[in-house]
């Protein structure tokens, strides 16, 4: 089952809906979301919305200046997706 | 790898795993039986999957206990044996048998309806998100949100338009006239520096807020979430990254966190090319300089002609992607994700006001900032004469320092149909912010006006006009809400007198293109639409990509926008358009 989850997932051509994955992989929605949450435990997904998106807006500051945060950065939908052995580290 | 297989046992209490994973459980667990102290505390069988899983804390209780280290020994061969086997951490092997078992059981023991019953939430989805009704549903919004923005609201524009111009100057004008410096260089820089420029732009509020507006509902009902599923989908299909437009659908709002929005991506190459393609989609302070013009220059037609911007924005981002993307920014990074579709909600009046609000809130403050340093700026700028025999203040606005300079530069813009200082000075002045491209516009307009009398009224027949004039603005936006599907409910009106600005802007426009005014403002807008957004964004993109691709955006998006524009003139010109 678990396994097959990162299969989906690698053999994916497009993005996929979360219900939807649910659906093809015949398990229920929570079901599937304990698998991603153990595979992003274990380093092999991750939860992209959990990154910060910085804050500022329209000061040019740096992340978190503004605790309130930026209005115009409205709910992202929460994706997750596959870490990848090349993923280039980000370079400032 | 290996495939495991695990069958359901007739008691759900015991879960027995693949056979070569019992094997090891079993060696393991009688190792543990030898030892007294972890038999006396826990079930064998149970410790040895604990410490096939990797539990850190039991592992180091078993590593307090000499007697323990045969158990040690065992662990390790178990481990290293499975690993070899299945050619995955034992851990990964133990859990997902157990979920293959929890499935297994539950297939067994629920019974489903034959045929699944499905949400509303599915059913719109079926729809919404349908390979072939996606896209035009989310132009149709579109559509929808663009109407909203310029026909409905307009009576409010005009409203606030009338208050600033009219009642609220003449009360600056009596204030200053009571400390007795009416008719000195400081009116000017009030009336024609500040309250132009500041109140040009906050003319616009209403027209800001409707797309607020819509922008919240869009976002709280769930569909946003959607219109990223289907861009994406389509982004992909073009070989560019999937998640891009994530951050390209922030920048509808603003550019500047649409660039740090970009973190979401993890491939540095993908990162860069997102964050040179968010510019294009059209930020919130591009609109008030749309709808300017499209009013003046196409009445019939100014929902059209934006949502057309907005849509060139977008195509242009997407087929400059693809370019890049098989050119430049080549990679194989291949990164498939899900999306998690939240259901659709009846938008909560709270969370669409606070949105609205801030938003707002966040564009009046730069008013009163950026905007009014700008202008105050701006007019001194108008104020000193570089030419002729004007002094500090009083000096024709075409000798101004402004108009010279700004004059030098026109003449790259000549072929583009807005070769005059006027259009170019604001497209300078626009690099500090959209929104001062009408600030300085409303300012040159303003300077070079000659000066109105008006009706002497009291303050109190001015209060009363401005309440008036605010409950027709309320009836007119009442009528023309029908308007957005087509619907007249109410018999045509005479159409407003375009005022001076507008007259003066035609004007201009018709004079530096040689009489194809509009063609030379649908230039001007695409230029708008694509050159450097503001100096913030600009500061954002160094911040996140570094000097270099700082000015490889500024220029590229400078070249571009010079082209398209170019293209949109010299092609109508050719087609015999405008």
């Amino acid at each position: 089952m678990l396994q097959q989850v990162l299969r989906e997932f690698e053999h994916a051509r497009e993005p996929l809906n979360l219900r939807d994955l649910a659906h093809k992989l015949g398990v229920e929605r929570s079901a599937l979301e304990g698998m991603i949450d153990y595979w992003i435990r274990k380093g092999r997904l991750k939860d992209d919305s959990a990154q910060t998106v910085c804050s500022s807006c329209g000061s040019g500051s740096a992340c978190g200046s503004e605790p309130q945060g930026c209005p115009f950065v409205g709910k992202m939908p929460r994706t997750i997706s596959l870490v990848t052995p090349d993923e280039a580290p980000v370079s400032r | 790898m290996s495939t495991t297989h695990m069958s359901v046992p007739t008691s759900p209490s015991s879960i027995r795993y693949d056979h070569a994973l019992e094997a090891e459980i079993t060696r393991l667990s009688t190792a543990i039986t030898q030892v007294s102290e972890l038999r006396s505390m826990y079930r064998p069988r149970w410790l040895a999957i604990q410490l096939l899983e990797g539990d850190e804390q039991l592992l180091a209780e078993v590593q307090s206990l000499p007697a323990a280290e045969a158990v040690l020994r065992t662990l390790d061969a178990s481990s290293a044996h499975l690993r070899e086997l299945f050619g995955e951490d034992v851990d990964v092997l133990l859990t997902d048998q157990r979920y293959s078992f929890v499935n297994s059981l539950a297939r067994d023991v629920l019974t489903h309806p034959a045929e699944r019953r499905r949400t509303l939430s599915e059913k719109i989805d079926r729809v919404v998100t349908n390979r072939v009704l996606s896209i035009p549903i989310f132009l149709a919004l579109m559509w929808i949100v663009f109407k909203v923005t310029t026909d409905v609201v307009s009576p409010f524009v005009d409203w606030i338009d009338g208050v600033i111009t009219g009642p609220f100057t003449n009360w600056v004008v009596a204030l200053v006239g009571v400390v007795g410096l009416s008719g000195t260089w400081f009116e000017s820089l009030l009336v024609d520096g500040v309250i132009a420029g500041v109140g040009g732009v906050l003319v616009f509020v209403p027209v800001l807020m409707s797309l607020y507006l819509a922008l919240a509902i869009l976002e709280d009902s769930g569909y946003m979430a959607r219109a990223a599923f289907v861009m994406d989908r389509l982004m992909h299909t073009l070989g560019l990254h999937g998640k891009s437009f994530l951050p390209m659908i922030v920048g509808f709002g603003c550019t500047v966190p649409a660039i740090y929005a970009t973190r979401t991506l993890d491939n540095e190459k993908d990162r860069i090319l997102t964050g040179l393609l968010v510019p294009f989609m059209s930020c919130s302070a591009r609109l008030p300089v749309y709808i300017l013009l499209a009013a003046i220059f196409f009445p019939e037609h100014a929902g059209l002609v934006i949502f057309g911007l907005y849509l060139l924005g977008i195509v242009t981002a997407v087929l400059l992607g693809f370019l890049l993307k098989h050119t430049l920014f080549k990679s194989q990074t291949h990164v498939p994700f899900i999306m998690e579709l939240p259901p659709y909600r009846v938008p909560t009046l709270k969370a669409i006001w606070k949105q609205m609000w801030e938003r707002t809130a966040s564009f009046v403050q730069k008013a009163w900032t950026v905007i009014m340093v700008a202008s105050v700026v701006l007019w001194f700028l108008m104020a000193i004469p570089l030419r002729g025999s004007g002094t500090f203040a009083n000096t024709e606005l075409d000798n101004s320092a402004f108009a010279m300079v700004s004059r030098s530069i026109a003449p790259v813009f000549a072929p583009l149909g807005f070769g005059n200082w006027e259009a170019t000075g604001s497209l300078v002045t626009g690099f500090v912010a959209k929104e001062v491209i009408i600030s300085t516009t409303a300012q040159i307009y303003a300077m070079d006006a000659a000066a109105v009398e008006t009706e002497a009224a009291t303050f109190a027949g001015e209060l009363a006009a401005i309440a008036t004039s605010f409950v027709d603005a309320t009836v007119e936006t009442l009528k023309a809400i029908p308007l957005i599907i087509g619907i007249n409910l109410f018999p045509e009106e005479a159409e407003a007198e375009p005022s001076s600005l507008m007259i003066a802007m035609r004007d201009n426009f018709a004079a530096s293109s040689g009489g194809h005014g509009a063609l030379a403002a649908l230039a001007f807008m695409v230029f708008v639409l694509l050159y450097t957004p503001c100096m913030v964004a600009t500061a954002a993109a160094r911040h996140e990509f570094g000097n270099k691709w700082m000015w490889v955006s500024i220029v590229g998006q400078l070249v571009l926008a010079w082209v398209a524009a170019l293209v949109v003139f010299q092609g109508g010109l050719l087609l015999g358009l405008g």
